[in-house]
């Protein structure tokens, strides 16, 4: 079921907007690696507007890492440049040694983004599961800011909710705005209003939001903070949007 | 992802592992072939049995799960060349199965 709407994404990008949601991305190959897929999974890291396939730059990110059975990996050094929608990603061959959940997350360098008068850092994760073996699912990587999965993030059906809680400096964010975003890889999915393309919940009082897709494919939540401190731009001090991004596959239910 | 190939196994096998579906994963170490099993809920089979096949499918090893739903092994490079399939079957009548293939085998350890 890909959405077949009225209006093209070519208005709207006849319209020249930059409302469109920012989202670094990590982009697996597979979310669910079974033993006959084989024994590694490919990656692909990128900063892009993902419904519009606009890619941007993705510079060397600060951290790379991978999680699995309590234990992180440095993979920062393993990084391999390559072009993703037309602009300098990175992707990464990774060997899965073992069953359960591996997840990997990237600390982006501060992006200066005029439209917005501010710095953007989007702390990035997804959920790899190897082997048919699920166990931590729910890690919690204990990054600046993230989102805990409550709904297992891989082995979603289309349709399904995904549920998140809203963390930030390890506490939950009461009513935070979580920016969710469709990966329209063949740009096959078109919107009847430029409102749609980026879609926005509010996490509860407990900082736990829920969405339910329309489509299988590749979803990025997004869920946006103010920090703290500023960083210098051309010698004024300008704000830093704090991201906690995580990409969810939903598949396809065919009968 | 699409483990069409597993659920035919699956099927064939009359397999009831749903809720608790059983897990198997089998690596080499050491020149000992050691296979582990769980059950997605994270607990460990009691009891059970491992059936070892060479590339043939002929069944060159029978051996009961230990305690910590673990089997062990001496690699027999010989038999082992063409890769091997090791099946598991629990009292609880769950089971599922690790393909061994000559490159596990080469590669000789968990990563």
């Amino acid at each position: 079921m890909k959405t077949t709407l009225t209006t093209t994404l070519a208005v709207a990008a006849l319209t020249g907007t930059t409302a469109f949601a920012h989202y670094g991305m990590i982009i697996p190959n597979d979310p669910m690696i079974s033993q006959e897929d084989g024994r590694s999974v490919q990656l692909t890291m990128s900063f892009s507007h993902p419904f519009e396939l606009n890619g941007m730059v993705l510079d060397a990110p600060v951290a790379f890492s991978v999680t699995h059975d309590g234990e992180t990996t440095d993979l920062l050094g393993d990084l391999v440049s390559a072009d993703v929608m037309d602009q300098p990603g990175y992707t990464l061959d990774y060997p899965l040694g073992r069953p359960g959940t591996y997840v990997f997350a990237m600390e982006p360098r501060p992006y200066w983004e005029p439209a917005e008068d501010s710095y953007i850092v989007h702390y990035t994760k997804t959920y790899v599961s190897a082997f048919d073996d699920d166990e931590g699912w729910d890690t919690e990587l204990g990054l600046r800011t993230e989102i805990v999965p409550l709904s297992k993030p891989f082995g979603l059906w289309e349709g399904n909710v995904f549920q998140g809680i809203v963390m930030l400096e390890g506490e939950p964010v009461p009513y935070a705005e979580v920016e969710v975003e469709y990966y329209n890889e063949d740009l096959t999915a078109t919107v009847p209003s430029e409102l749609m393309i980026t879609q926005t919940v509010k996490a509860d009082e407990n900082g736990v939001f829920t969405y339910a897709t329309p489509t299988d494919g590749w979803w990025g939540f997004a869920a946006l903070n103010t920090a703290p401190e500023t960083i210098a731009f051309e010698g004024e001090e300008k704000a830093v949007e704090l991201g906690a991004v995580i990409w969810v596959h939903f598949e396809d239910w065919a009968e | 992802m699409r483990r069409l190939l597993a659920i035919a196994t699956v099927v064939a096998f009359a397999s009831t592992a749903q809720a608790h579906q059983l897990n198997v994963f089998a690596f080499v170490q050491d020149g000992t072939v050691i296979v582990e099993t769980k059950f997605s809920s994270g607990k460990i089979p009691v009891s059970g049995e491992a059936r070892v096949l060479d590339a043939n499918s002929e069944v060159i090893l029978t051996l009961p799960l230990e305690e910590d739903g673990t089997v062990r092994f001496p690699l027999d490079l010989e038999v082992a060349s063409g890769g091997m399939t090791i099946e598991v079957t629990t009292g609880e009548g769950h089971d599922d199965y690790w393909i061994l293939t000559p490159e596990d085998i080469a590669n000789g350890s968990e990563s």
